[in-house]
């Protein structure tokens, strides 16, 4: 447990909270500002996970970014991949690296490519690809297991994402080896590339889709920092089974003009519609 | 080894890699093996049998069991994926690629069932591409062990191998050409039957019809050269290279499709360094189909004759 944990610990839920909440303007007036300066990006679904990413690297995640590798560390995979830029704000945030290379998004020779690379530092694995994340968090839970270790695994799932067929292999595979130490979050924001979920692939009840394979799940408000950190603790009492949070959230979230809108999937926003963003973000008067 | 005496193989190379990786589950006791619920055909088993604690069968979904030995091996674990050669360079490619090559992890494929070895499964099961999906993807090794002692040893090749390494393995047994001391290495050969005339150039199982394709063209004067290129990828550049300075003409034979085999890719290496009359046999755009093995080496142009004729044919060019 790092120092900054130690002393989360010693804060009421409301007071980490609080904290939170205040560091995820941050991290989404930085997510904007790389998907500006970059002219391209993923804003819509980086902003509908930015505050599960936040609450995992500002309070929950047991990490050490001066040691990246660290064999204890719990892992992270944002298998929706395209919102990269929420997980790179987070490690630079966190000292992964410094916070000059968030400029260097998708540009030739950066460490923060167009999609997560397990080079950059603080990367668990490659991912991007969607419908992989799950298997691969599988893989690491069940090294964790026969390590003896104590880590827990954390996967990060879209809601379009979890069309792909892949996904539901790891969801069985997952209860058949009884990894309590993996838990996957579903950024339920409704919308995929193309459109809304329910038009473009219905995926209807997702929380009794994983309980019908074998999960525990939970289902909640994922911009509500307190039920975030709460759910999260409990999902890790979990014993004898994966657990899956099924978080609603808001595509876009934190701006006006993005919120549930899919044009925002792949689109960046010119200097206006930054500046109008960056105001919504950090509550001042236009 | 004895290309003069071979004998009856009494295992296929599936069941004596798989041997060979249950002995190496007491060398290394971090390595794991995953499979697809084929444990009993591949022979993975074996491993899974002393070793049940580090033995994943997946069930039916390659493509999950391949990303999961991914994330198994991201913290420095070496781990097996095992399969048909169909199902890990097609269904699976993409985790293959993507999740293994990419990020240069220590997943080894265990690929049964290839080229059309499985002949009277017939298509659905016959992995006549798989070395052309393997060879095209960064980082990937290709090894093809032709029998009991190659297999054996190929696995040791392929843990020493750091990174992704892809072994084809064959579903029957032909026979033994190798014996002990017999060494391989990645990117090494063997020159099985020396002569002067004429290479050939295989791997796998179609070594043996080719063994017996430069024993025809003796009997009619014709030096052929038997070059195993148990390496595919990558290849013996060195030794393909001298072989050719004493025979000038090359003939390449493999089970699987002509296009992007190990033909294609000597052809290419040739062109560049050492042009010389050419052949290559295997498939011409075309899938296999059902029947014994001896009749689809006949059928698509693979058995001892064809494999004579293309050589004389060639020498009649040059």
């Amino acid at each position: 447990m790092t120092a900054t944990q130690r002393a989360n610990r010693a804060l009421t839920l409301g007071e980490r909270a609080a904290f939170l909440a205040e560091k995820s303007k941050e991290v989404r007036s930085r997510v904007l500002s790389m998907i500006y300066t970059a002219k391209s990006g993923h804003p819509g679904g980086a902003l509908s996970a930015a505050d599960i990413v936040t609450a995992l690297y500002f309070d929950i995640l047991r990490v050490d970014p001066a040691n990246p590798r660290w064999p204890d560390r719990d892992r992270f995979l944002l298998s929706k991949g395209h919102a990269c830029p929420v997980l790179y704000t987070c490690l630079a945030m966190r000292g992964y690296f410094a916070l000059e290379h968030l400029d260097t998004l998708r540009q030739f020779e950066s460490i923060l490519q167009g999609h997560p690379i397990r080079k950059t530092p603080g990367i668990d694995m490659t991912t991007g690809s969607l419908g992989h994340g799950l298997s691969i968090g599988l893989g690491m839970a069940l090294d964790g297991k026969l390590r003896g270790k104590d880590y827990t695994v954390y996967v990060m799932l879209g809601d379009g994402e979890i069309n792909e067929g892949h996904v539901w292999e790891a969801a069985m595979a997952a209860t058949k080896y009884k990894t309590d130490n993996l838990i996957a979050f579903v950024d339920r924001n409704r919308l995929q590339m193309d459109g809304c979920c329910d038009d473009i692939m219905p995926m209807g009840d997702i929380a009794a889709k994983f309980k019908a394979f074998g999960w525990k799940t939970f289902e909640i408000d994922g911009h509500d920092m307190e039920r975030i950190l709460r759910t999260i603790e409990k999902a890790r009492r979990v014993r004898g089974k994966p657990a899956c949070i099924v978080a609603n959230t808001v595509k876009g979230k934190g701006v006006s003009y993005m919120e549930d809108r899919f044009e925002w999937h792949g689109k960046c926003p010119d200097t206006d519609q930054l500046a109008c963003a960056m105001r919504e973000i950090w509550g001042e008067d236009s | 080894m004895r290309p003069n005496a071979m004998t009856p193989a009494t295992v296929p190379t599936r069941r004596a890699f798989s041997e060979r990786m249950a002995e190496y589950g007491a060398i290394d006791s971090d390595f794991v093996v995953f499979e697809a619920d084929i444990g009993y055909s591949t022979f993975s088993h074996l491993f899974g049998d002393r070793y049940p604690e580090r033995y994943f069968n997946m069930g039916i979904a390659e493509g999950n069991m391949v990303s999961a030995a991914a994330g198994m091996a991201a913290d420095g674990r070496t781990a097996v994926a095992s399969s048909y050669g169909v199902f890990i360079t097609m269904r699976a490619l993409e985790s293959v690629r993507t999740f293994v090559c990419y990020p240069d992890l220590n997943v080894k494929f265990l690929s049964s069932h290839g080229g059309f070895t499985p002949s009277i499964d017939g298509v659905t099961h016959q992995a006549t591409e798989d070395i052309a999906n393997m060879t095209t993807l960064p980082n990937m090794k290709v090894l093809v062990p032709a029998d009991t002692w190659a297999a054996k040893k190929l696995f040791d090749v392929a843990m020493q191998t750091p990174g992704p390494v892809f072994v084809r393995l064959m579903r029957d047994p032909i026979l033994d050409l190798y014996e002990p001391g017999d060494s391989f290495r990645l990117g090494g050969s063997h020159v099985v039957i020396e002569g002067s005339d004429v290479t050939i150039a295989t791997y796998g199982d179609i070594l043996f019809p080719s063994i017996e394709a430069a024993q025809l063209l003796a009997a009619e004067g014709i030096r052929a050269e038997v070059l195993d290129l148990y390496s595919v990828k990558p290849f013996d550049r060195e030794g393909l290279l001298k072989s050719l300075d004493k025979t000038g003409a090359l003939v390449v034979a493999e089970n699987h499709q002509k296009r992007n085999g190990l033909g294609y890719e000597l052809s290419n290496f040739c062109l560049k360094n050492r042009v010389v009359p050419f052949d290559n046999l295997g498939l011409e755009d075309t899938f296999a189909e059902s029947g014994s093995y001896g009749k689809l080496l006949e059928k698509y142009g693979l058995s001892k004759t064809c494999i004579a004729e293309a050589a004389k044919r060639l020498l009649r060019r040059a």
